[in-house]
């Protein structure tokens, strides 16, 4: 089975009398240990279709299975425990916690594990080494650049240890090198067994993939 | 726990950007924690004072005066003085009534007293039976109390109390002196107990005892008394025994149904109501006030959260995304809220315990923490903050992480 399998998966939004089709019988299906990246310009559904894989949002209608279980017409704590055990994220805005130390918030997601594990806070330790910021653990987000920020957030998406990393523009708010860094940094998780799948408009992020599927105007350009 | 104490240091620092609210929220539970503890404290001090007075002055005491006595607040005022009572009242009043344990007439007069050179003007001096003693809860501290003996035998014996004794001897050992009262030379033969002052402001420890007879036929020559201190079988009988008392006394003093007592009986605990009364009042203002506090301190708390919450859209939606559920949301801000009211709750018991000592020492009142104060304080500390939090608590599960997460 593959990690992720959509089949006609559409998604419509209501504003006002006006429905509009964001996302039109989509069909993807992403193998475990794949590296792929998905394309496609602002308004072409991208970021609707990345929550969707994500769960952070059902789609209208179609069927969507996510490590062998359906998940397209889960609960919101259905699909909270989902994110939390499967799925580890990596934002455009690095989205850490300001008021939390780089160590909170790489151990964010252990909090809502109900499963008791005592060696969270080495696998947190162990994480922020492999990212290259052991020594910045006591740190705030603003103390840390735009880069380091975003190793803490791949480091936090790791944590728990998820089936699939999804980064959504990643280095969009990086500089050239660092975006460079942080891609090489996916593609290492990538070879150390994780399943990526990344959301770009940009063409040479996505030349890390190893494949890349194309969106446009809702429906995935073969 | 260590998720709670990891979101807990979360908390704390965001709410460092709030230093003012936060400071006005606890501020008004640390109020009602501590108007709450420190008046439930004062209030049982102040009961447990009235009820020391009350036992000082003998148990389930009802004391029949002669004449026509009015109430003045907590002193009583002799309207008119009558010739009636006497001895074998009291004596008539313990046979009459099976709710009377025991009955001591009494007189009292002012004297002057004299010891070598030292004179005091005007002592009060009692005549008294032996089972006063028992009665109101009085005894001698050195020597001995009369004895029925000295009543029979008419013996010049006295007992002072200590103030007199320090006024007519100074260092000296009264036991066995000869002072002068009146014309009437008595052998010291017993120094009270130390007391204070009774109920009506009367210092107890200024007067001379010395027996009943001796005091009716060698002072006054009379054969009528003042008083007779009556002892109660227990408290509930109090006013059923007054009754009876009043029954008896009329048939003896052949008192027609529309003629006015020659007599009054007085229960200390209506002198005493006029206390209670106060307490009562302060009781119900610090309650009052506690109440107020609370809500102030809840609507503090109310306010801060909701700013809060809107201020941490993000971080809910981080959290949300990450795998927290909507449960684990709102127990994280009731959570908050309620460590905000119990931070309040906490500095209002430390510093309502040291304020209500200070005050005890002060006041000189008997040192009472009452566990109700405390008990109520804790939970209202802890009632305040979740029911504060419940309503940014609901507001913060509304955020979507798609709705605050954008790229």
């Amino acid at each position: 089975m593959p990690l992720c399998l959509m089949e006609n998966i559409r998604k419509t939004f209501h504003s006002g009398a006006i429905e509009v089709e964001v996302l039109k019988s989509i069909n993807l299906r992403l193998e475990r240990r794949e590296f792929v990246a998905i394309m496609g310009t602002s308004g072409s559904g991208k970021t609707t279709l990345m929550n969707i894989i994500g769960c952070l949002d059902t789609p209208t209608s179609g069927r969507y299975v996510l490590a062998d279980k359906e998940v397209s017409h889960l609960s919101d704590d259905e699909l909270s425990f989902i994110r939390n055990e499967h799925i580890g994220f990596v934002f455009q805005n690095f989205y850490l916690l300001p008021y939390a130390t780089v160590l909170e918030n790489v151990l964010l997601p252990t909090l809502y594990v109900d499963k008791h594990k005592d060696n969270r806070e080495q696998q947190a330790v162990d994480l922020l080494q492999l990212v290259g910021l052991k020594e910045r653990i006591r740190f705030k987000p603003n103390q840390l650049s735009g880069g380091e920020q975003q190793r803490v957030a791949i480091a936090r998406a790791l944590v728990n240890d998820p089936d699939l990393l999804l980064a959504d523009e990643p280095t969009g708010q990086l500089d050239s090198k660092t975006a460079e860094e942080i891609m090489n940094l996916l593609r290492e998780m990538n070879t150390r067994g994780k399943t990526v799948l990344l959301i770009t408009h940009d063409q040479n992020v996505a030349a890390y993939a190893q494949r890349t599927v194309q969106i446009k105007d809702g429906i995935i350009l073969e | 726990m260590k998720r709670i104490i990891l979101n807990l240091k979360i908390a704390i620092r965001s709410l460092m950007n709030f230093k003012l609210r936060t400071t006005l929220a606890v501020l008004g539970v640390f109020l009602g924690t501590f108007s709450l503890i420190v008046v439930s404290n004062l209030s049982d001090s102040l009961a447990k004072k009235t009820q020391i007075e009350a036992e000082k002055l003998g148990k389930n005491l009802l004391i029949v005066r002669s004449g026509i006595v009015r109430r003045f607040g907590s002193s009583t005022r002799l309207l008119s003085e009558a010739t009636t009572l006497m001895t074998h009242d009291a004596g008539a009043i313990l046979d009459g009534s099976r709710l009377v344990k025991d009955a001591s007439s009494s007189g009292n007069k002012n004297f002057p007293v004299r010891y070598g050179n030292v004179v005091l003007k005007s002592i009060l001096v009692m005549g008294i039976m032996p089972n006063y003693s028992e009665i109101r809860n009085f005894r001698a501290k050195h020597g001995r109390f009369i004895n029925e003996g000295d009543n029979t035998s008419l013996s010049k014996v006295a007992v002072i109390g200590t103030k007199v004794a320090e006024k007519l001897f100074g260092k000296q050992d009264p036991m066995g002196k000869h002072i002068l009262i009146w014309r009437v030379p008595c052998e010291v033969i017993g120094i009270m107990e130390e007391k204070g002052l009774d109920i009506s402001g009367l210092d107890q420890d200024n007067q001379i005892f010395v027996p009943l007879n001796t005091y009716l036929r060698r002072f006054v020559n009379k054969d009528y008394v003042n008083s007779i201190s009556v002892q109660v079988i227990n408290e509930q009988s109090i006013p059923l025994a007054k009754a009876e008392i009043e029954d008896i006394l009329r048939k003896r003093h052949n008192i027609q149904k529309d003629q006015e007592d020659d007599f009054s009986v007085i229960d200390l605990k209506d002198v005493m109501a006029l206390k209670t009364q106060a307490i009562h009042m302060i009781k119900i203002l610090g309650r009052v006030s506690a109440v107020v506090s609370f809500l102030i301190g809840g609507l503090g708390i109310l306010s801060i959260m909701i700013l809060i919450v809107n201020e941490r859209r993000i971080e809910i939606g981080i959290r949300r995304a990450v795998g927290s559920r909507k449960r684990d949301i709102i127990l994280q801000f009731l959570l908050e809220a309620s460590f905000i009211s119990f931070s309040g709750g906490t500095l209002g018991v430390i510093l309502s315990m040291g304020t209500s000592i200070l005050i005890f020492l002060i006041a000189k009142l008997p040192f009472i923490f009452s566990p109700a104060g405390y008990a109520f304080s804790f939970f209202a500390s802890i009632a305040v903050g979740i029911l504060a939090g419940i309503y940014p608590s609901r507001r913060a599960t509304k955020i979507q992480p798609v709705d605050v997460i954008k790229s």
